[in-house]
């Protein structure tokens, strides 16, 4: 049993009593969308938090269950009406969890990945790397070089293939820019999100401390991240964990925002296209917690020949892919089920090409496609401005 | 109490669905509440726990379900999404939840005959968002529009936003499909449907036993204890130039003045004020000081560019006229959203007691100067909603915090005060639900209330569709309740023993008392009989209705919380 105590020290226990029972949250509420039962959805789950702070129900194995069944997409938090935190909420209960024991098993193998390998997917430093394979002239003579740019790729996009386009694209894009920039190579660990997503608060400094001091020694200025939940990691977590905020020493970008600038900058040139119709799909934090929702479509209407179109639910109303804090691992099913929603909602606009800003999103959309059985192409922001890039520079 | 066995939880998945079944503890948690925290000892006069949660798909398998019920007298509480404050869509008895989850479709449009006919079940928000792609929306939809069910709203009653324009909710509704308590399906009013597989609305049951002449009258308000809203065709208006404004005034009166003008000559589609007890305790105000502390009256005109034209120049006139302060468009349209949230002031509670009355608007000041006066005026909050007809919903946040016991059990005399006070305004509770249930006939009046209640007893004389609401019941006493009822009536007995026959002069009756009934049983007659008086008072305190319970119980409310409050 836990005392809450990290709930108690956050000042978010009383959050349960200030829940106005509106509802709002449940609505919009992926996960609640696909279970339709209110014990899933974040109404519900404050109400039986409340009973368990009066003692009248217990914090057990099949209820800190449902508390890793939350992408932690923010949306309930952009429409409660009294302002509860709630992905923050949530992120402290999973802590509770931690400290009961109470962890899923999938959740305590990436745990366990996570305080052995520095990141969540069991494959180490040696496997770093592997996404530049076949282009190594073009990428090891910028490893860990010093440079005021930086390129922090993070997990999904250097080591899981279908995502590993994406650090391709951005090494494209860097040089067609000329742009002076380091990688940390095999150094790079998780941004430790993942392992905040498992509850542990105690071992993500760690993580936290080996990324800013490699960036520190390579005198950089500028990181550009292809993941929005590293760069929100960066951005907030790590003021909390470090004492310092990092915003403040470095200059932390999205992809979106790097490319939009090099654009202002004049320093991209691009092909005409054949008439494209793209539809930009807002990754959760990007919209909801970083609030760059201009950029990328500014960016997709830079490139000639490439129109954008909006999705019903766009912006900060954007929904939830379901491959977010460790929800497609707790249960890959509903993540996809949650995907396969979003990927309906693209099927209706007239776009050929799914545009995102997000690996994780990408993944998910990847299988959610197939199993609707819906043909559209997909691509990350940074592969279509590859993509799109004159081969030569006039 | 309830509590189903296999079987018969095994039946209802059968009706419904298993996958539109739960038993779980937890489950049930999550649908026991509304928006109202209740005190812990409400659980002494009332079972506030689900046995089970169902969510049919279809109006066949309520039916079905409704009958089953019927057939082992088990308790059914329909619940849209329990954004009600009313206790309208808790248990009181236990039993089943009926939630209507899964009946959320959009049936048919009619865009010529500007009709939309829905399912119960369907959210607010998804049928504005679908209305108002096509230009169109709702006349009235209330302001908790993001979460609340067409079908609670409908069976909840009251005005909402557009009620200025085009009043209550009753008054948008064309047609229902209900399922009554005795498993009828029953078409009032019409209801626009295409392919329908009943061609014609069938309705002759509830012609014949309840001889009103809106039969609508019998589902609206009446919180589902007639029978479950599955269907429902509403109205709907062309979406012309909204415009939203705001204005801010010193005091209460001069934002009432203004309030009658503007609804007289501007005709807005929704009027609201927010009271300087309001818009104090609101963060999202600071630095605007126009606005904090002030008295705030916002709404929205819709109708043509060049008519909303003229009604902002009446309203500018109006203004000067009264001393009110337009705001920008900036803060009309910050007003305008958070329409939508009037929850917001709970964030300074935590917790709540809602109490809403419907007053004349020429009643508003003085009511609200009774009110302040009366309740301490850091401790609530109050908005209102203006309808076309005069009347205002005036709604008090009463804030406090349940995680102190005994003082929030206290403070819920408040609300009832609240009501109490009104009544003597010209007003009338908003809602009925479970805790207005005494304001049953001042709410509907005596014919309809008294026509309502006749065809509850021929539709579900076992009292099991939605127990205690709206008409009241007898209560469940907890453990507390049946103690409290023994010691009163020893307590009373004991006083009456020894004080009665003294003062009335009957020595005999005290020497009676004060000697053993029997030599060899050496306790006095007075304690045998206060142990009488006790067991009476724990009958009665089974015998006891919810309205005497509240009868009972407020004295003691009020007492204490005036004794806390010092």
């Amino acid at each position: 049993m836990t005392d809450f105590e990290a709930l108690r020290m956050k000042g978010q226990k009383a959050e349960p009593y200030v829940c106005a029972s509106c509802g709002n949250c449940t609505m919009v509420c992926p996960v609640f969308n696909e279970m339709e039962w209110e014990q899933y959805g974040p109404r519900g789950k404050l109400s039986v938090m409340k009973s368990i702070f009066e003692g009248k129900a217990d914090f057990d194995e099949e209820f800190a269950r449902k508390i890793f069944l939350c992408s932690l997409c923010e949306h309930c938090s952009s429409v409660c009406t009294t302002s509860i935190q709630l992905d923050r909420f949530w992120e402290l209960t999973r802590a509770e969890a931690a400290k009961a024991g109470l962890l899923p098993a999938p959740i305590q193998a990436i745990r366990d990945s996570m305080l052995k390998y520095g990141d969540p997917f069991w494959m180490g430093p040696g496997n770093r790397m592997i996404w530049a394979e076949g282009i190594e002239d073009m990428v090891n003579p910028h490893i860990r070089r010093n440079a005021s740019v930086a390129y922090f790729a993070g997990c999904n996009a250097t080591m899981k293939a279908q995502v590993q386009g994406i650090p391709r694209s951005m090494v494209k894009i860097m040089q067609h820019a000329d742009v002076d920039f380091t990688l940390l190579g095999e150094q790079e660990v998780c941004c430790g999100a993942p392992l905040l997503w498992t509850g542990d608060y105690e071992s993500a400094p760690e993580l936290a401390n080996k990324n800013t001091d490699l960036m520190r020694d390579l005198g950089v200025n500028t990181i550009v991240f292809s993941c929005p939940s590293c760069i929100n990691t960066w951005r907030t977590v790590y003021r909390e964990f470090l004492g310092v905020s990092i915003a403040k020493e470095f200059e932390l970008l999205t992809t979106s925002q790097f490319i939009h600038r090099l654009n202002a900058e004049g320093r991209l040139e691009y092909e005409e296209q054949p008439m494209i119709t793209a539809t930009f799909h807002d990754p959760c934090v990007s919209a909801r917690r970083l609030g760059i929702t201009r950029e990328p479509r500014d960016v997709i209407e830079r490139i000639p020949g490439v129109y954008n179109v909006e999705m019903l639910a766009s912006e900060k109303e954007t929904k939830c892919c379901g491959n977010h804090a460790l929800l497609s691992s707790v249960d890959p099913l509903m993540a996809s089920r949650i995907a396969e929603r979003r990927c309906r909602e693209v099927s209706v606009t007239p776009a050929t090409l799914l545009v995102t800003e997000c690996p994780r999103c990408k993944i998910a959309f990847d299988i959610a496609f197939n199993s609707i059985n819906y043909s559209i192409d997909r691509l990350d922001l940074a592969e279509l401005v590859a993509k799109c890039l004159k081969e030569e520079k006039e | 109490m309830v509590n189903l066995d296999s079987t018969e939880i095994q039946h209802i998945e059968d009706i419904v669905g298993a996958d539109g079944v739960s038993t779980i503890r937890e489950s049930c948690v999550a649908y026991e509440n509304d928006v109202a925290s209740l005190p812990s000892l409400t659980e002494q006069i009332i079972r506030k726990k689900f046995d089970l949660i169902a969510q049919p798909r279809t109006v066949e398998s309520l039916r079905r379900l409704v009958l089953y019920a019927n057939e082992k007298k088990m308790p059914l509480v329909p619940r849209g999404s329990g954004t009600s404050g009313w206790g309208g869509a808790i248990p009181a008895k236990a039993g089943i939840c009926v939630n209507f989850n899964r009946m959320s479709t959009i049936l048919h449009l009619d865009n010529f005959g500007l009709t939309v006919t829905v399912e119960g079940g369907i959210i607010y928000r998804e049928l504005l968002m679908f209305l108002e792609k096509l230009g169109s929306t709702l006349p009235v939809y209330p302001s908790s529009a993001t979460a609340a069910t067409v079908g609670g709203f409908i069976a909840s009653g009251g005005i909402g936003i557009g009620s200025a324009m085009f009043g209550e909710i009753a008054d948008q509704i064309l047609g229902l499909e209900v399922v009554l308590a005795n498993g009828k399906i029953v078409r009032i009013g019409k209801l626009v449907l295409e392919n329908d597989p009943l061609d014609e609305n069938e309705c002759s049951w509830l012609e014949e036993n309840f001889p009103h002449d809106n039969l609508l009258e019998a589902v609206v308000a009446t919180y589902g204890t007639i029978g479950f809203i599955t269907k429902a065709t509403l109205k709907i208006v062309p979406m012309l130039q909204l415009r939203p404004f705001a204005c801010a005034f010193h005091d209460m009166e001069t934002l009432m003045k203004a309030a009658i003008l503007i609804l007289e000559k501007a005709k807005p589609f929704n009027l609201r004020f927010l009271a300087d007890n309001y818009t104090s305790k609101l963060k999202a105000l600071i630095g605007y000081d126009s606005e904090m502390n002030e008295f705030i009256l916002t709404g929205a005109l819709m109708n043509t560019i060049y008519e909303n034209d003229d009604s902002l120049e009446f309203i500018d006139i109006i203004l000067k006229e009264t001393g009110g302060i337009i705001l920008s468009e900036e803060r009309a349209s910050y007003y305008w959203r958070e329409r939508l949230f009037p929850l917001r002031i709970k964030r300074y509670g935590p917790s709540i007691v809602p109490s809403e009355v419907l007053i004349p608007l020429e009643n508003l000041n003085e009511f609200y100067m009774e009110i302040s006066s009366s309740i301490e005026w850091e401790k609530f909050a109050v908005e209102g909603t203006i309808s076309k007809d005069g009347f205002t919903g005036f709604l008090a946040w009463v804030l406090d915090d349940e995680r102190n016991k005994y003082s929030y059990l206290a403070g819920w005399y408040r609300p009832f005060e609240i009501t109490s006070r009104a009544v003597r305004y010209g007003g009338k509770p908003y809602a009925i639900g479970l805790w207005n249930a005494k304001y049953s006939e001042d709410f509907f009046g005596k014919d309809l209330y008294y026509a309502l209640r006749s065809l509850k007893q021929k539709v579900d004389p076992n009292n099991l569709m939605n127990p205690m609401k709206v008409f009241g019941g007898r209560v469940i006493p907890g453990r507390k309740t049946q103690a409290a009822g023994f010691i009163a009536g020893a307590i009373v007995f004991l006083i009456a023993a020894l004080f009665g026959p003294p003062l009335l002069g009957l020595s005999w009756l005290t020497e009676f008392l004060m000697n053993p009934i029997l030599p060899n049983f050496p306790i006095p007659v007075f304690i045998l009989g206060s142990i009488g008086g006790g067991i009476l008072g724990y009958i009665m305190a089974h015998l006891m209705t919810l309205n005497l319970a509240f009868s009972l119980a407020l004295p003691f409310l009020r007492l204490m919380g005036r004794i806390w409050n010092k």
